[in-house]
């Protein structure tokens, strides 16, 4: 193996080590945003991305007027942060690429640690399909069924289970193991 | 590898931040409907020829193709209405409320929510006096200028983001006048 962090210079393992750890802040981050604005239920995630759009999918013959009275508490309520298709475009631009050098990042880290070529295999497609689950899901509570919505869910703990088995593994790698013989 | 580090940086860039509320909802109400003591929502779900006409006015669609009024009123008397507007931009979504007087001209404009990454460019365009170039605007008058009106005050930031203001408040002018009063509840 050419490349193997636990032989690398210090200066790489130091490197790395920044990485993973802008990362994890990064991930910690985006988990509170999840909370804050989509949730971490299948009922919440499918309210944010499924919205009105579901209730009514096509427009009425002619216009129609529903009016209805409301307080100030009704003003006051707690509201859904939704995404409508627009946004949801909007998002898969510019979070697809990131989540890719994320993965790609993450990816390197991984040819470094010298795992059994089947595991390293199946630790970089987890890396790079957990994004893909997590939109994939987007789209599909959108455009097919709020039940999608779990697979945004699996898709979002799919990216934290992935980051954290390879931090732990670089970390023990880089740090901890020491080379025998 | 330089490559990669120019790509993240342009990502990172083009990342869109969180939105967060500089106004809730019922100080915008308060504001814009002032004295009111009921309210009415009335819900204007528009047929695909009304939705292609206010796009082809203002190249808007409003989220699911339904425009939302609220009314007020202070015992029998209309105070006016008002309407919550979002305006999608690069840097992520903004929301306008606009209010009408009972007359139909526009009594106020109040930006409720912007992103992070807006908020201050917001403020410093509502500082330099941007919502008070909408008042009395109407439907099918002067289009809304807020932008060119602090051009001399503000930052290129600031101009940028109350160009955004001026599309969300002509976006109210076209629906209100098209659908407020011309659609039986």
């Amino acid at each position: 193996m050419l490349y193997d962090l636990r032989r690398a210079d210090v200066r790489i393992k130091w490197l790395v080590t920044g990485l993973l750890a802008t990362l994890g802040l990064s991930y910690l981050f985006g988990a509170a945003m999840v909370a804050l604005y989509a949730g971490f239920t299948p009922q919440s995630v499918a309210a944010t991305y499924a919205g009105a759009e579901m209730s009514m999918p096509m427009p009425p013959e002619t216009t129609v007027v529903v009016q209805r009275p409301m307080s100030m508490a009704d003003f006051a309520g707690p509201e859904v942060h939704t995404v409508d298709t627009k946004l949801l475009i909007q998002d898969t631009h510019v979070h697809v690429p990131m989540y890719g050098l994320i993965a790609a990042a993450l990816g390197v880290v991984v040819a470094g640690l010298s795992l059994p070529r089947g595991r390293a295999l199946c630790l970089i497609a987890l890396l790079f399909a957990a994004p893909w689950l997590d939109f994939a899901g987007m789209w599909l509570t959108k455009l097919a069924s709020p039940r999608f919505a779990i697979v945004t869910l699996a898709g979002g703990w799919a990216m934290g289970v992935a980051y954290l088995i390879v931090a732990a593994l670089a970390v023990h790698r880089m740090w901890l193991s020491h080379e025998r013989g | 590898m330089n490559l990669l580090i120019r790509a993240a940086a342009i990502a990172a860039l083009l990342h869109i931040t969180p939105v967060v509320v500089l106004v809730k909802r019922p100080d915008a109400v308060q504001a814009l409907l002032p004295g009111a003591d009921a309210y009415v929502a009335r819900e204007v779900h528009l047929s695909g020829t009304d939705a292609h006409r206010l796009h082809e006015a203002v190249d808007w669609s409003p989220e699911d193709g339904v425009l939302v009024f609220y009314g007020g009123t202070a015992g029998s008397a209309s105070v006016g209405a008002l309407e919550f507007v979002r305006v999608d931009t690069p840097h992520g979504p903004i929301e306008v409320a606009v209010g009408f007087t009972p007359q139909g001209a526009v009594r106020g404009v109040v930006v409720t929510k912007a992103t992070v990454e807006m908020k201050p460019w917001v403020l410093e365009a509502v500082a330099a006096g941007l919502t008070d170039h909408y008042r009395g605007l109407k439907p099918g008058g002067a289009a809304p200028a807020g932008a060119a009106g602090i051009a001399s005050r503000a930052g290129n930031l600031a101009l940028y983001v109350a160009g955004e203001v001026d599309k969300g408040v002509a976006r109210a002018l076209a629906a209100y006048g098209a659908f407020y009063n011309h659609v039986r509840a």
